[in-house]
């Protein structure tokens, strides 16, 4: 192996850790005038206000951690049931189908198209409205996602515990939760990961009034206040950090 | 007579599967049925068992119409060629799965569990996971769980399909015994001539979905349709060309 | 897939002038509008030519990386590493390149402290620049990572390094291997996922929403300010492209999985 490819490799995981590093001691400066190379001020100063009102950005995280937690389980949940009723269809290659569509459009054209709902509804710039329809895009992943679960090795175990006395609220409850439980926690961390990440669909439906994380990032870009983003993108980023370190298909998963 | 079918038919796309299906099989019996893949086998069993739905026909059990009642309440347990164990519990779990889901006493299930682990020879393992143990075990734990729940009527659908000559032998003389033991009574179906002898006290051959019961094993062995004659043939003939 | 249909059904209505605040009946005038202006037709060029940079880069150089460094990239440390990417989403993306390479940015403190450059001026547009490079940088620096982490996947699952072997065994040359054997299994075990990457990329938002020009815009970033406009009468000319965006990517959809359930039934 010559060595510049050795420095190829090296390059490559410099340029990924980079960014962790440069967020990291962004947000910890203030008055990073061009072309100093480093700030007048660095320590904990920006840290110490993350909670405070002026940059609402522990508020914003609570938030977000709220809305991707509701996201996560109703559509993990809801994707693993209904999943089994497409599997098990006799229509189910066309349901399968019909599933990609919601998934495959950008969200954020879906949800623009959908706002005129939303607003009838009444949850239009609510925490509500912004998990209903982080929802609406994260369900058809979950579908899918469960959609290899359901095979013939499956439905002779749910014949098997029925044969043996058991009814379909058992079957649920003591074979197939547990047995999809490595599926299920994967699954999860994927759609929290979906609804985490989501920036477009959220400004739409949140019109400004739910800020999420995501949300608040780009308001400092606005407002060029690019310590409180890069303070923002820190929040943002642990999560899915502590994900990977736990383990690595929480995040990383090749549906279909 | 304990376990009644009367002119059971069903079709898939106006293809017959299974047709003129009758049996008759008294309490405490097995009853072989001889065929090869594809002859409607597992099909007649799910039927029975209730996990598909019939076209027509009655089937009694101790003299009740069961054919309308759903598969978790027949009382009729099917079993695989494969184990298919709970991946998520032990072996003692496995075989305890029928008596919790009926809501038994704790310490009633442990007895019985205990007991049953003798039974299958498999002291030591009871709090082994499914993937720690053979294929021959996995199978035995099967059929305890099955067992356990004290049906009316096993079915098994080549139960040994999947397993090895030797392990495959024990587990017919085990199967005999469990039998006995537990008085039961049962479907066996094989694809294996000897096997097909060996454990039924009657004997059916299944051939495109047709089904014939034979009144004893002479006439089992005497037709020509279930091959016998023919493995005799090729036995012997291989002995007069060797001498 | 209902809110999928009742969004669908809302756009049509609404682009035809059915619905609408300001709209009075079916009028074929907003399609035949955004025809005339071009817009959707330059959005659509623009965002295709920029999915597809991006997917090919991204494709070719994961595909180059990870033949090349198959095995170094199973160290313990390594190996975590090559996962972080994934943690940074599409905005954090796009403000980190923000910092980076716009006229204030590190690089061009960089080249002015070195001397390439004298002053904010001098550094050329790399963000909200006419070609897009912004864009496509952080797009490459998303996806790359992850089309790595997909093809060391297919490579252990479909034993490459037997079936490598296998080919130098039977006398190919190292060129030949990864020509004739490595190069096709892994396209052809991924190809579906590489073209849905490439829909998802032809309705990106948040990045050139951050790092695109005024016009041309992507897809998304279009339609959505058609959308919000205060000039009413835009709204429906939003809805058309919205519209032609569905359809067209509806129509790649059900390409794109009935050729795959026909290879794999």
């Amino acid at each position: 192996m010559g060595r510049w490819k050795n420095g190829i490799l090296i390059t490559y995981l410099v340029a990924i850790v980079f960014p962790f590093i440069f967020l990291f001691l962004l947000s910890m400066s203030s008055g990073w005038r061009f072309p100093d190379l480093l700030p007048e001020y660095f320590g904990f100063k920006n840290w110490g206000k993350v909670a405070g009102t002026e940059s609402g950005i522990a508020q914003s995280f609570l938030i977000s951690l709220v809305i991707s937690l509701s996201v996560a389980v109703s559509s993990t949940l809801c994707g693993f049931v209904i999943s089994r009723y497409v599997s098990y269809h006799p229509k189910k290659r066309l349901l399968t189908l019909l599933t990609y569509f919601p998934y495959i459009l950008a969200p954020v054209v879906f949800g623009a198209c959908l706002s005129y709902y939303f607003l009838k509804m009444g949850i239009f710039g609510t925490t509500f409205g912004v998990v209903l329809a982080q929802f609406i895009i994260a369900f058809p992943y979950a579908l899918i996602f469960f959609s290899s679960f359901w095979n013939e090795k499956i439905k002779s175990y749910e014949d098997l515990v029925a044969t043996l006395g058991g009814g379909s609220l058992t079957t649920f409850r003591k074979v197939l939760l547990p047995m999809a439980r490595g599926l299920l926690m994967v699954c999860f961390f994927q759609t929290f990961l979906i609804s985490w990440f989501e920036y477009g669909l959220t400004s739409i439906i949140g019109v400004g009034k739910v800020q999420t994380l995501t949300i608040k990032v780009f308001l400092f870009i606005k407002e060029s206040n690019f310590y409180y983003g890069a303070m923002s993108c820190c929040m943002l980023i642990i999560p899915p950090v502590v994900m990977i370190y736990i383990n690595k298909k929480y995040v990383f998963n090749k549906l279909i | 007579m304990f376990l009644e079918v009367h002119d059971i038919e069903k079709s898939y796309n106006k293809e017959a599967i299974v047709s003129e299906l009758n049996i008759n099989l008294e309490k405490h019996k097995t009853l072989s049925i001889l065929g090869r893949s594809g002859c409607g086998k597992t099909t007649m069993l799910k039927m029975i068992a209730g996990l598909t739905p019939i076209d027509q026909g009655v089937i009694k059990l101790d003299g009740v119409r069961v054919d309308e009642i759903e598969a978790s309440k027949r009382n009729i347990v099917y079993l695989y060629q494969e184990d298919l164990l709970f991946p998520h519990l032990s072996v003692f779990e496995n075989i305890a799965f029928g008596l919790r889901i009926k809501k038994i006493k704790d310490h009633i299930v442990d007895d019985r569990v205990i007991e049953m682990i003798e039974n299958l020879e498999l002291q030591g393992h009871g709090s082994k996971m499914p993937h720690q143990i053979s294929g021959g075990q996995r199978q035995r734990v099967a059929f305890g769980r099955a067992i356990i729940t004290n049906p009316a009527l096993l079915l098994l659908d080549e139960p040994f399909g999947s397993l090895d000559a030797g392990t495959r032998k024990n587990m017919q003389t085990l199967f005999l015994r469990l039998a006995k033991t537990f008085n039961i009574t049962s479907l066996f179906v094989t694809h294996d001539l000897k096997e097909a002898i060996l454990m039924g006290d009657e004997i059916a051959y299944m051939d495109k979905g047709k089904l014939k019961i034979y009144k004893d094993r002479s006439s089992f062995i005497n037709d020509p349709e279930t091959g016998v004659l023919a493995e005799t043939e090729f036995w012997k003939q291989l002995k007069t060309e060797q001498f | 897939m209902v809110p999928f249909a009742a969004a669908f059904g809302y756009s049509l209505l609404y682009s035809f002038g059915i619905i609408g605040v300001v709209n009075d009946g079916f009028t074929l005038e907003f399609w035949a509008e955004v025809f005339r202006s071009g817009a959707f037709l330059d959005a659509l060029i623009y965002s295709v030519t920029i999915a597809l940079i991006s997917v090919f880069i991204s494709v070719t150089a994961a595909l180059w990386f990870t033949l090349k460094f198959q095995k170094k990239l199973r160290g313990k440390i390594v190996s975590f590493m090559i996962y972080l990417p994934l943690a940074i989403p599409g905005i954090v993306a796009a403000f980190f390149t923000v910092q980076i390479l716009s006229k204030s940015g590190l690089f061009s403190r960089f080249s002015y402290l070195l001397g390439f450059t004298s002053g904010i001026t001098d550094f050329p547009d790399l963000i909200n620049d006419q070609y897009a490079i912004g864009i496509i940088l952080v797009l490459i620096s998303v996806v790359m990572p992850f089309f790595v982490l997909l093809f060391l996947n297919v490579y252990d699952n479909e034993r490459l390094d037997q079936l490598t072997e296998l080919a130098r065994s039977l006398g190919a040359s190292n060129s030949q291997t990864i020509w004739r054997v490595s190069l096709p299994v892994i396209l052809r075990k991924t190809w579906t996922l590489i073209a849905l990457y490439f829909i998802f990329l032809l309705g990106a938002y948040e990045v050139p929403l951050i790092l695109g020009q005024e016009s041309p815009q992507m897809l998304s970033v279009l339609i959505v300010r058609e959308l919000k406009q205060f000039d009413l009468t835009k709204i429906s000319e939003g809805y058309v492209v919205a519209v032609m965006y569905t359809i067209l990517v509806s129509i790649a959809t059900i390409l794109l999985f009935s050729k795959r359930s026909t290879e794999n039934g």
